[in-house]
């Protein structure tokens, strides 16, 4: 793909701007890192080697009987307990060998082991401490990074392909079309958005993508302003009635003149916006009215952390409390950088 | 006398003045209000006013660029003011215009190549081989390096850009261009250049120019004929020779007043126009210029006057009451 010359710049502007540069590449390390979560922490195993056949658990199901293991209650069709099976086979001193993730719990297994009830404070087994329902804190913290960041940026995606669309159909229709939508717009923008997504989730048990839904509802608002304005703008350009002096057709004038030059804002805000989604996301769920239980959230997380039953318990407030802060302000530093390195002053002529 | 390339009759274009909640019309602005006039093949003709007097507007109104109110465009012989889309595609291969910002009117994303092509490639002339050859071969005739098709506009001088402009132009070969005011962003010396890359191809390629400009001289320079604007209208209209030698309408003579001169021997006794041009929104009754006219009388303050001939064969019209008299 060809980049033009402005937005090379822009771009090497970014990566001179250490603090905003860095910040992005550990959240970008982060974030792939946290795409592999299933293999760092999970109760199943990544790769078994029994009776010299290779099994990869993490995307298989395999019952006990498999690897020779026997349910303490006698039922069938229970998964294998691959930690124990680990046991078994070093004991054994076999050619058969597990090799286990880094952390060898799930987020939603409570862990029995323990002498008295959870939470339990953080200790070599569980590195983070376990949760009021004997949970790895660890690995919830890190499904729930990874829950928080998808569900920001595609809720951030997702509105901004429709802010686009229709902040740019505002703009380039003008006229009655631009009226009347943008008084809808400001009526529906009235609407408290967080009383509503409360509303709506006290008649559906909200999942993953019904809560993307609702908060799609409200997110694309924002980015019509800044498509329409600089559409408005951008059209009345010499070089757009140029293209339209040769009969370009508004589809050309659409794609190739007038969006990439209109790509600032979005690019600029992107961040801010994901900002704003971790937050409400994990207020939501913090609220009990986010992903439905057992999904690791943060907000959840606080919300435990915050019982007054567990007020002593400073490792359940201090995992999750760091986790936002440090999220929030790395995509806050690369949000600095970005408008730092797009700042159209830069570029721009006024006549 | 040839038939003209380019008749304009009763072009009007009013702007709705909107207000309140649900946008409802409160007035119009009289941007272009009953022009009429003729370009003939293989003139030019100049069209001369300050700013906000509406010549940019006629430009694009003629253009179909804005959608006329009203009046008539016809280009030979073929109606522009009310062609269809296919019809419009078809006459832009023939109707051009060249912009006055030459920063703003390139697109800063694309290279010096892409922009002078987009023409051949929106009216699909020939191979995509053929546009890249024409394409050096336009950049060639308009005095541009060909290994800068690569190059991005922000990379070239403003006179280099405004090259880039008139090569765009000329792409699609056609036979009238109106230049809306191409040279006043420019240097002076920068605009001498383009001022003769304009009248060469005019002379190769046998253009008609509408040349729009609120510069005198360089009006002077180019035209064969010239039209004055005033608020909308066009108040005095001749062969740039009669105009120049003399001028009928009292606001003609003090724009040639206002023309600098290069030595203080030629200075002559001006007399500046007092005031500024009044709202199009709400232009005074009668004649528009009566309130900074030295010499307006009663009449001028009702009557609308029409264009009249000066008396000669040479087809100079002024638009006053007091014509002949002052």
């Amino acid at each position: 793909m060809r980049i033009d010359p402005i937005t090379r710049k822009r771009l090497r502007r970014f990566r001179r701007l250490k603090r905003g540069y860095y910040s992005f590449l550990i959240l970008a390390g982060f974030t792939a890192l946290s795409l592999f979560s299933n293999y760092i922490a999970n109760r199943r195993a990544i790769v078994v080697s029994y009776q010299d056949s290779l099994y990869f658990p993490t995307f298989r199901f395999h019952d006990m009987a498999t690897f020779g293991q026997q349910d303490e209650y006698g039922f069938d069709d229970v998964e294998a307990d691959y930690t124990a099976l680990q046991q078994t086979f070093r004991q054994d001193g076999g050619r058969n060998w597990v090799l286990m993730p880094l952390v060898p719990f799930d987020p939603y297994e409570p862990d029995f082991e323990y002498d008295h009830p959870p939470p339990n404070p953080p200790d070599r087994r569980h590195w983070f401490g376990t949760d009021s329902q004997g949970r790895d804190v660890f690995a919830r913290l890190l499904y729930g990074f990874r829950i928080s960041i998808l569900f920001a940026v595609s809720l951030v995606v997702v509105g901004e392909v429709i802010g686009t669309i229709v902040g740019s159909m505002q703009g380039f229709l003008g006229g009655r079309f631009d009226i009347f939508s943008q008084r809808f717009i400001e009526i529906w923008s009235t609407l408290p958005f967080l009383y509503v997504v409360i509303l709506l989730a006290t008649f559906f048990k909200p999942s993953f993508l019904s809560l993307l839904a609702i908060m799609t509802l409200f997110e694309w608002i924002r980015m019509t302003y800044y498509m329409r304005t600089e559409i408005y703008r951008e059209k009345t350009k010499e070089y757009c009635l140029a293209a339209r002096s040769f009969g370009a057709s508004r589809r050309r004038l659409i794609f190739r003149h007038l969006l990439p030059n209109c790509m600032t804002p979005l690019v600029t805000i992107t961040p801010f916006a994901i900002v704003g989604a971790i937050s409400v996301l994990t207020a939501l769920d913090y609220l009990g009215y986010g992903l439905p239980a057992p999904t690791p959230s943060w907000g959840e997380m606080i919300d435990q952390a915050m019982d007054s039953s567990n007020r002593d318990k400073i490792w359940l407030s201090v995992a999750p409390f760091t986790a936002i802060s440090v999220t929030l302000l790395l995509v806050t530093l690369i949000g600095e950088a970005i408008r730092e390195a797009f700042d159209p002053k830069q570029y721009a002529h006024y006549t | 006398m040839s038939s003209p390339i380019l008749e304009v009759r009763d072009l009007r274009k009013y702007y709705p003045v909107r207000g309140g909640l649900f946008g409802g019309k409160r007035g119009d602005v009289k941007a272009v209000e009953s022009v009429s006039l003729d370009v003939e093949p293989g003139e030019t003709l100049g069209l001369v006013g300050e700013s906000g007097c509406g010549k940019s507007t006629l430009g694009r109104t003629v253009m179909r660029l804005e959608e006329p109110t009203s009046g008539a465009v016809r280009f030979e012989g073929r109606d522009v003011a009310h062609a269809s889309k296919r019809e419009l595609f078809e006459l832009r291969r023939d109707l051009q215009m060249i912009f006055q910002d030459p920063y703003s009117s390139l697109n800063p994303r694309l290279t010096i190549g892409e922009i002078v092509r987009e023409p051949l490639d929106i009216h699909r002339r020939g191979t995509h081989t053929e546009r890249l050859e024409r394409v050096e071969e336009l950049l060639e005739s308009v005095g541009l390096q060909v290994s800068w098709k690569d190059r991005y506009p922000h990379e070239l001088s403003g006179g280099q850009r405004q090259r880039v402009g008139v090569a765009r132009s000329l792409a699609l070969g056609p036979k009238l261009i109106i230049a809306d005011e191409p040279v006043s962003a420019l240097d002076v010396s920068v605009q001498g250049q383009i001022l003769n890359l304009m009248v060469r191809f005019q002379w190769e390629l046998e253009l008609s120019y509408i040349f729009i400009s609120h510069d005198l001289s360089v009006v002077e320079y180019i035209s064969d004929r010239v039209a004055i604007m005033y608020l909308g209208r066009i108040v005095e209209q001749g062969a740039k020779t009669a105009i120049f030698a003399n001028p009928g309408h009292p606001y003609t003579r003090a724009l040639m007043d206002a023309v600098p001169v290069a030595h203080p021997a030629q200075r002559r006794e001006r007399e500046p126009i007092s005031g500024e041009s009044p709202s199009a929104v709400n232009p005074p009754p009668g004649c528009a210029f009566h309130p900074r006219c030295p010499f307006a009388v009663d009449v001028c303050r009702e009557l609308v006057p029409e264009l009249e001939p000066t008396g000669g064969n040479d087809g100079h019209v002024v638009a006053c009451h007091r014509q002949g008299e002052v």
